[in-house]
């Protein structure tokens, strides 16, 4: 099945060449001599204990600002709701590498900060909890989105009945509505967790200063210089993995055995504890995450687009738009990229919602063998760093055995972007799925509907709003992915991330900065039509 | 509606798989390179123009294009690969996977930047890439980092993460023996730090974060000069480190012709002014550049016996350094 041919099959050649270093020539050769020397390296300690920690740690910051957001875009939405949805997806559309490097020019010794206001803030950000900070600033959301989705689709009837019979507001939140969305909650954490140990930009140029040292930067300190060394990092990621899925055991054993039935298919209106006089109050909240996790790296980036140059400084005489037309310039080169992304990311959150959403409903009917470890491969990838997805997929594809291959063609991204981003849509909809009724589908298949009619008439509809925020994010993310483009793109081929980074690469901030604005505005207004497209058919 | 979408979704699928295959085409000539991507364009261009082949051009740093190379084994896609580290080069001779050629155009090429197997396309130095507006006084020698006035002023590429920047301590070490170590425990004494590749490095020097890099590649910084930043290079007069960017021919390409064709284009003069162009020195001693070429400059020995040596040097420089 195609779980197989996206997940297993580039995780099974990874793993193969972990084993057999000479594999790429086709060679079985020296089998397990990359492991003494990879295992034994003296930095070994020093790189478990850096993922772990910056993963445990962004992972508990995400809860931290996500569950009480995400609680209260629920409970008692802020004005203009769906904005600050929108608003706080953004991070999201930040490449984690844009994001690092605009904190740095936002936060660094004369930096923008401290060039505006004189604030020194270059010992906070480069040091351990100013690396877990900026991670957590790109990440919260999913927790934000986990928790938020979940209450919604939970809606408010048992919390109702909790206060029928008594209960204070605060102690129906914390008996009932806190609980029910339990599952949801740690679901977030656990992507969160993934994704803080997978991330390779932030750790590569925060971490590095302040000492931190991660898993994702060792394995591309293996690739990065001759001799290239494919087995050690093979062998770094599966230690990677080891770690996603001891993740995902907790995972399980914490919220495994709690079905919670909240839809059970009797109408249940929406509604809501209106802001009131909490209104002021909400917005000063949701404006402050906002400014800081959004405002402030992003204001740096546009500023880095419209200045002449950084060495400069901040001066009004500084402002052009040269960097813009710059981008005209490259003979179409930009804009074939933009496209490039788009429909890249598109195609991906299509194929990902469309599997995810089946994987999520086999493992919930629990109907097929082994939906345990079809849920784990789903969740792998997300915690693998891309690089190493790029080579084992370029040692899976480019054989000449295979009678047609993907490889060489943007179809080998496309193929990408769906292995790395399946966990995403399986993660949100299962834990949309534990708090459906478990009756409503047998229920239908009394009534003579076929499992797909099923599927597709009630299970989807209901869990529609997760697959949809899932998809959004899959579109959000994969229209930036770096690493594995990198590697994979065919030759003559750009993404948006590939054309920003290689202008960083020459030099060119200002030029990569205004490329990331432009297909940021566009991936933005991208989803908001189709957001407006989609409220304005359900309706 | 459903099915409506379901449709948009298929022929959404189908557009995106059918351009995926457009994009293979057999005749083009496939080169994977390092280094500036405006210059793999416009070499591509000029020989497309030249000949009518069309070149598809993979860039991305040494390390990406070697790991990409090095996955292909068992099927390989590149004929022609432009690197940024002349190790590759000898280490993919040594292993058979060069096809020799001399072109008439390397006539002009010194010695040391050739081989029967491959030559060099360009060449790029590292020097002290320094922020005139940092009210530091401007440095001459690597030394003068280790002084007070560049006390937590100074940064410098990872040389785990940049060949370049690793050749550079080699050179050093090679030249000043033990006094090398003495120069980069005082660096680090004097709070030096280590940021990233080598674009990462200048970045906080640009800012003013740090007035200057202990060795960074020299071409990417004349581009930020030519753009109106306020920094400098400086090749101190003891000795620096060149990196020639070697270019050869792989002995499985089915466009051997074609591929000679290439190599011989970008060494024409044509080719070598673009070369130029990206403020890169050219390979031919007979070209003119705007910047400072390699007959000017200190030459430190950059040559090491193999790897077990860099990796020695990487370790116990990254052990000076605590980073890892």
């Amino acid at each position: 099945m195609l779980l197989t041919l996206l997940v297993a099959l580039p995780l099974l050649f990874i793993f193969l060449q972990a084993l057999f270093p000479a594999l790429g020539e086709g060679s079985l050769r020296g089998i397990l001599s990359a492991f003494p020397a990879t295992l034994q390296d003296p930095r070994l300690p020093t790189l478990l204990f850096g993922t772990l920690s910056s993963g445990v740690g962004v992972a508990a910051m995400s809860l931290l600002i996500g569950v009480p957001l995400g609680a209260l875009r629920a409970q008692m939405p802020p004005p203009a709701a769906r904005l600050w949805d929108i608003l706080f997806l953004i991070p999201f559309l930040t490449p984690p590498y844009i994001s690092a490097l605009s904190w740095m020019l936002a936060l660094q010794e004369n930096g923008y900060l401290q060039q505006l206001t004189g604030l020194e803030t270059n010992n906070i950000l480069f040091s351990r909890i100013g690396m877990v900070l900026v991670m957590t600033f790109n990440i919260f959301p999913v927790v934000y989105f986990a928790v938020s989705r979940s209450m919604l689709a939970g809606g408010q009837r048992l919390a109702d009945v909790a206060r029928v019979h008594g209960a204070t507001p605060w102690r129906a939140f914390w008996h009932i509505t806190l609980p029910m969305s339990l599952p949801a909650l740690v679901a977030g954490a656990l992507l969160a967790f993934t994704l803080a140990v997978e991330e390779y930009g932030v750790p590569a140029a925060i971490g590095s200063r302040a000492g931190v040292s991660v898993l994702t930067v060792a394995i591309e300190e293996k690739l990065a210089d001759w001799p290239i060394d494919l087995s050690g990092a093979s062998i770094l990621s599966l230690l990677l993995m080891l770690m996603a899925l001891a993740a995902f055991m907790l995972q399980r054993r914490l919220t495994g055995q709690q079905d919670v039935t909240v839809i059970t298919g009797k109408p249940m209106p929406q509604q809501h504890v209106g802001g009131g006089r909490w209104r002021i109050p909400l917005l000063l909240i949701f404006s402050a995450v906002a400014l800081i996790t959004l405002v402030l790296p992003i204001a740096s980036m546009m500023i880095t687009a419209f200045l002449a140059t950084l060495s400069g400084g901040l001066h009004l005489s500084q402002l052009t738009l040269r960097h813009f037309s710059a981008l005209f310039a490259w003979r179409g080169e930009a804009l074939s990229a933009l496209g490039t992304s788009l429909s890249l990311a598109l195609g991906a959150a299509i194929i990902t919602g469309f599997l995810g959403l089946l994987i999520a409903w086999m493992v919930a009917e629990k109907k097929v063998r082994g939906v345990a470890s079809i849920d784990a491969l789903a969740l792998l990838p997300a915690a693998l760093p891309g690089v190493v997805i790029g080579v084992g997929l370029i040692l899976l594809w480019n054989r000449p055995f295979w009678p047609i291959s993907p490889y060489n063609s943007g179809l080998i991204l496309l193929l990408s972007y769906c292995c790395l981003f399946l966990p995403w849509p399986v993660r949100y909809v299962s834990s949309a799925l534990k708090q459906l009724g478990a009756t409503l589908a047998p229920a239908a298949r009394v009534h003579g509907a076929s499992a797909s009619q099923a599927l597709r008439l009630i299970i989807l509809p209901l869990v529609f709003p997760s697959l949809l925020a899932s998809m959004m994010m899959v579109f959000a993310v994969a229209s930036r992915e770096l690493v594995t483009s990198l590697l994979l793109a065919p030759a003559g081929t750009q993404t948006v991330s590939i054309f920003i980074w290689r202008q960083f690469e020459q030099g060119s901030v200002g030029q990569g900065m205004a490329m990331a604005c432009l297909a940021m505005a566009i991936s933005l207004s991208v989803m908001l039509l189709a957001l407006a497209l989609l409220t304005r058919s359900t309706r | 509606m459903r099915s409506g979408q379901l449709r948009k979704t298929g022929a959404l699928a189908a557009m995106i798989f059918t351009s995926a295959m457009m994009m293979n085409n057999a005749e083009a000539l496939t080169v994977y390179t390092a280094g500036p991507g405006s210059l793999a364009k416009n070499l591509a261009a000029g020989y497309e123009k030249k000949t009518g082949v069309k070149v598809n051009i993979f860039q991305a740093t040494t390390g990406k294009v070697m790991a990409r190379l090095e996955a292909e084994q068992a099927n390989p896609q590149a004929d022609i690969l432009i690197s940024a580290s002349w190790d590759t080069a000898e280490d993919l001779q040594q292993r058979g996977w060069l096809m020799p050629y001399q072109s008439p155009n390397a006539a002009h090429v010194p010695e040391r930047f050739k081989t029967a197997d491959y030559v060099a396309q360009g060449i790029s130095a590292l020097g002290i890439v320094w922020n005139s507006n940092s009210g530091t006084p401007e440095p001459k020698e690597w030394r003068d980092l280790t002084r007070a006035p560049f006390k937590d002023k100074v940064t410098t590429p990872d040389p785990a993460l940049s060949g370049a920047s690793l050749d550079l301590l080699i050179g050093l070490q090679n030249s000043l023996g033990d006094r090398a170590w003495t120069l980069f425990s005082d660096l680090k004494a004097n709070g030096m730090v280590i940021s990233g590749p080598n674009a990462q490095a200048v970045m906080p020097v640009l800012q003013g974060a740090k007035a200057a890099v202990f060795g960074a590649v020299d071409y990417v910084t004349y581009n930020n000069i030519a753009n109106g930043e306020a920094v400098k290079v400086i090749f101190p007069a003891s000795g620096t480190v060149v990196a020639p960017r070697p270019m050869m021919i792989l002995k499985s390409t089915p466009h051997a012709e074609q591929a000679k064709a290439f190599i011989d284009y970008v060494l024409s003069a044509e080719g070598q002014q673009q070369v130029a162009d990206a403020w890169l020195m050219p390979a031919r001693s007979d070209i003119q550049a705007k910047r400072p070429l390699f007959s000017d400059l200190k030459i430190l020995p950059a040559k090491s016996d193999g790897t077990s040596e860099r990796a020695g040097i990487l370790q116990r420089f990254n052990a000076l350094f605590n980073t890892h």
